[in-house]
């Protein structure tokens, strides 16, 4: 149950303050929000965060830039090969190493597949915290297909370490493109399985529609990017604004909503599931054949300068600057996390609502806190 | 029966034993079944461990619940706190005593009703006394001492109170078509008819059945008592056997509620279309079966489907926000069973009166 | 509002469907394995507990650099033996240890050793490694990384007890593969 304070009413008001969390089921995380209530409607709900602070920025400057990939396998510890995909991008863009074209690919594939196992966790939590229990066990089912797939190709099914500075560690296994063909041929099909028990659903749609409402100029303002921003109707995609490895060679759409509210951005996210199927199906299709590694010294010393790098990670704009100064080392990296700066919109997007609407909108921004707290 | 000690004493012993058996045992159960279709539901199987496929672990978990530690907060109000179970319970299990499982049949020689009673005010008795169970909630949310158990506990008690009316009102249609209160005539007008009830009232038994929903706290209707909430349940501060007790109450007022839609839907004991088809039931085929079993086999068949739906709703629909929910009750349920009553009461009166 | 419209609005139809995907769920194969009696198998390049030749280790410290956490600890001397009539400097290791209880199983170790098949690996397909006591158990000297409970030899390695040549790890089956 709920970890509750003895209430104080806060002087010359009838609010009342209390805590939710940080251990509770439905805040998807070590998340603590401190809510104040006026009778059922919330008057202002303050993130309080830092329960999974891990140093990881301190880390990564002592690690080798090999070394620090694994790290940030940790952060986002649901979609890792975006945050792997982020760290390698950065430090080849310093070095100016063009990653092979095969290398590129597969790393697309790698992402798109991640954003769709991304997807599915954010589609079972939520609509378990809504109150609907079975497409919990749907959606992960169709994540330990994925994850077999990405076991089979690195080796690992949750922290991938899956790419290096210059390519990647290893090729495909023989047969991994028809097993991934495969899974994301019957895909579609899950999708609509699992839209014809929540789309249209009238509770569903009581629950969802209208909640958590955000402009699409506040959304712009508060800096909020990936779906909460697509969902208020701003079409902006980094794998379309700022192209990384060969996105400007496949054709998909960016899925936007109209009102801003938890409903549209439920639409977004089931149909960017479905646009990473087109991505991954093209580049399956294209794959080129060549080598997996560019050549990079063995011990990567990058020159020094700065640079930001970002990429389009399942929850946001995930981006990653780099100080070097030369060495094995990074100066400073710093990570600029999609989740921790969706969150800071939270109190906007709840005000006024009911407290049951907190859990929807809370499970509607998709928060890891690895990556909030890092 | 010659001696009146056995008519009136040691017959209705029996039956109580047999009843409130056979009840405990079904609700127990219930929860496994609601584990393993739940389960089944999610493309997992439930409990299969505790003994032969898990058919033992309700009676694992009754133990569990037996040896745990009771907790009692220690400015809860000790004498409210220890009754708020029993007032959710026993009224569960009374509602029981006037449900019929099938007509009279010979035993020893002897006459004997397969029911405690049969009162001629037998819908109003069950209406009646099943309202009492509110207050177990309510005295349970406010004896624990803890402000958002007591908020859950209204919240709770008042979504119970405002689905009662339009579940009296589906009633009360079957009541019309029916012709008596007492829940043996009901059936029993249910064979004259030829017909079960829940055709020609297809409208009452929809809404009964979700008003049973909602009256049980389920899914689609179980927001005071969801994990994923901010406010606790009313039962947050009870531990060992009075949370076992109000366990058994949730499960055993579903059996309530299905039995109940059961006998004024869909005919009881009586098998689908009893005159129509009474050649077929009475042919060979089903002869060998004594009527007992025969009644009470159909009446637990119809039971179940009803349970099986209860545990169908859970799986699959999201929960409804409480304004939405009470919005529901009072704007949607009870104008639509108004108005279905009316339209009851005018065919009633168009076929020629009560069948 | 149409017909049909205000009866979508009254009769639920869209929760029927709903229902009906999880009763069509009811009747699917269900995907429980019964662990422990049926123990899934992981894929070849899963990364698991670790392997340890120390007949293949040359000594040369790659894996303990290249591990990020430095979890890897290395103590040699140098010894002197006699090859072919000259007095050659052998490194002979005296440590190996590997601190499991802080490993995250990346295989940056495995990717950094230079032999071939390498000495370090961590494709024995193993994952159950959990202990009652953390300190003691989870601390793999080098005899126990060679003798762990299921350890399994570089996959097509043949061990030496069952005829594997020096010259040929593979004991003339063919390329070792990853």
């Amino acid at each position: 149950m709920t970890n509750l304070e003895p209430t104080k009413p806060l002087p010359d008001s009838e609010e009342m303050e209390i805590s939710f969390g940080p251990q509770h089921p439905a805040t998807h995380g070590v998340l603590r929000v401190m809510v104040k209530l006026d009778g059922e409607r919330i008057v202002d709900a303050r993130p309080v965060i830092g329960y999974l602070h891990r140093g990881t920025e301190k880390i990564f400057e002592r690690e080798t830039y090999n070394g620090a990939i694994p790290h940030t396998d940790r952060m986002d510890y649901t979609a890792a090969a975006t945050n792997n995909q982020g760290l390698v991008g950065a430090v080849e863009r310093i070095m100016g190493v063009t990653v092979p074209p095969r290398a590129a690919y597969i790393r697309m594939i790698l992402a798109e597949l991640q954003r769709i196992a991304s997807h599915t966790i954010w589609l079972g939590t939520h609509a378990l915290d809504i109150g609907a229990q079975s497409p919990f066990f749907y959606t992960f089912q169709e994540r330990e297909k994925i994850l077999d797939l990405y076991e089979e190709y690195c080796g690992a099914r949750l922290t991938l370490n899956a790419m290096r500075v210059g390519g990647l560690p290893y090729d495909l296994t023989d047969g991994w493109t028809g097993r991934c063909r495969a899974f994301v041929d019957q895909f579609p099909a899950r999708i609509a399985e699992w839209e014809r028990l929540l789309t249209a659903n009238r509770i569903w749609k009581l629950r969802t529609v209208g909640v958590g409402v955000i402009s699409a100029e506040s959304a712009i303002e508060w800096g909020l990017t990936g779906p909460p921003l697509r969902g208020s109707g701003v079409k902006w995609d980094i794998r379309k604004v700022f192209p990384y490895d060969h996105y400007n060679e496949v054709e998909f759409e960016i899925p936007i909503g109209t009102s801003g509210d938890t409903y549209d951005r439920y639409l977004v996210r089931m149909e960017e599931m479905r646009q990473s199927v087109r991505i991954v199906q093209q580049c399956l299709a294209k794959l080129p054949d060549g080598p997996v590694m560019a050549k990079v010294p063995k011990v990567i010393k990058p020159p020094k300068g700065e640079v930001y790098f970002s990429v389009e990670g399942p929850k946001g704009e995930l981006g990653y600057y780099v100080v070097s100064d030369g060495g094995a080392s990074p100066y400073r990296l710093h990570v600029r996390p999609s989740c921790f700066i969706n969150l800071q919109a939270l109190p906007e997007m709840v005000r006024g609502q009911l407290v049951a609407d907190l859990i929807a909108v809370i499970g509607t921004l998709d928060i890891v806190l690895g990556e909030i707290d890092r | 029966m010659a001696n009146p000690w056995v008519a009136y004493l040691l017959v209705p012993l029996v039956k109580i034993a047999v009843i409130l058996g056979v009840v405990i045992m079904l609700a127990a159960y219930l929860s496994f079944f609601e584990r393993k279709i739940l389960a089944y539901m999610q493309i997992r199987i439930g409990p299969n461990r505790v003994g032969p496929r898990g058919w033992l672990q309700p009676i694992a978990d009754a133990l569990k619940l037996f040896v745990k530690e009771d907790i009692v907060p220690s400015r809860a109000e000790k004498l409210v706190y220890l009754l708020g179970p029993v007032l959710v319970t026993a009224p569960a299990l009374v509602v029981f005593s006037v449900i019929p499982f099938g007509t009279s049949f010979t035993l020893f020689g002897a006459e004997v009703t397969p029911y405690l009673a049969d009162v001629n005010i037998g819908i109003l008795f069950i209406l009646g006394v099943s309202s009492v169970g509110v207050y177990g909630v309510i005295l349970g949310g406010w004896a624990s001492n803890n402000k958002f158990s007591l908020m859950g506990g209204l919240r709770s008690a008042a979504q119970l109170v405002s689905y009662e009316v339009p579940m009296g009102l589906s009633v009360v249609t079957v009541l019309l078509m029916a012709n008596s209160l007492s829940l043996v005539k009901i059936v029993e007008a249910q064979k004259a008819a030829g017909i079960w009830y829940a055709v020609p009232g297809f409208v009452a038994f929809f809404i009964y059945f979700v008003c049973g929903v909602a009256e049980t706290n389920r899914n689609p209707f179980d927001l005071p008592e969801a994990e994923s909430e901010l406010v606790a349940g009313f039962h947050t501060e009870y531990s060992g056997m009075k949370f076992a007790f109000y366990f058994l109450a949730e499960y055993a007022n579903m059996v309530v509620i299905s039995s109940i839609a059961t006998v004024l839907f869909l005919g009881g004991w009586l098998p689908i279309f009893p005159n129509w088809l009474a050649g077929f039931w009475a042919s060979p085929a089903f002869a060998w079966i004594p009527p007992v079993l025969w009644n009470a086999g159909w009446f637990l068949v119809k039971t179940f489907a009803f349970l099986f739906v209860y545990i169908w709703f859970r799986g699959t629909f999201p929960r409804y926000r409480f304004d939405q929910l009470m919005a529901l009750g009072w704007k949607v349920f009870i104008p639509v069973s108004l108005v279905n009553l009316m339209a009851v009461g005018l065919g009633v009166l168009l076929v020629g009166g009560p069948r | 509002m149409s017909f049909w419209g205000f009866l979508a609005s009254v009769v639920p139809f869209e929760l029927a469907q709903g229902l009906g995907v999880t009763g069509r769920f009811f009747f699917k194969r269900k995907a429980t394995i019964q662990y422990p009696e049926v123990k899934p198998v992981p894929k070849d390049r899963f990364r698991g507990m670790f392997g340890f030749s120390e007949e293949r280790c040359i000594v040369c410290h790659s894996c303990a650099k290249a591990c990020p956490i430095a979890i890897i600890h290395i103590q040699d001397h140098f010894e002197e033996v006699e090859v072919e009539g000259k007095k050659r400097k052998k490194k002979v290791l005296d440590r190996y240890d590997i601190d499991v209880k802080r490993c995250m199983f990346c295989g940056l170790c495995e990717e950094a050793c230079p032999t071939k098949p390498v000495a370090i690996w961590l494709t024995t397909k193993s994952y159950e490694t959990a202990a009652y006591e953390r300190n003691e158990r989870l601390y793999f000297t080098k005899e126990r990384l060679q003798s762990w409970d299921g350890v399994r030899p570089y996959p097509g390695v043949v061990p030496p007890s069952q005829g594997q040549l020096p010259e040929d790890p593979t004991g003339g089956s063919g390329e070792a593969k990853p």
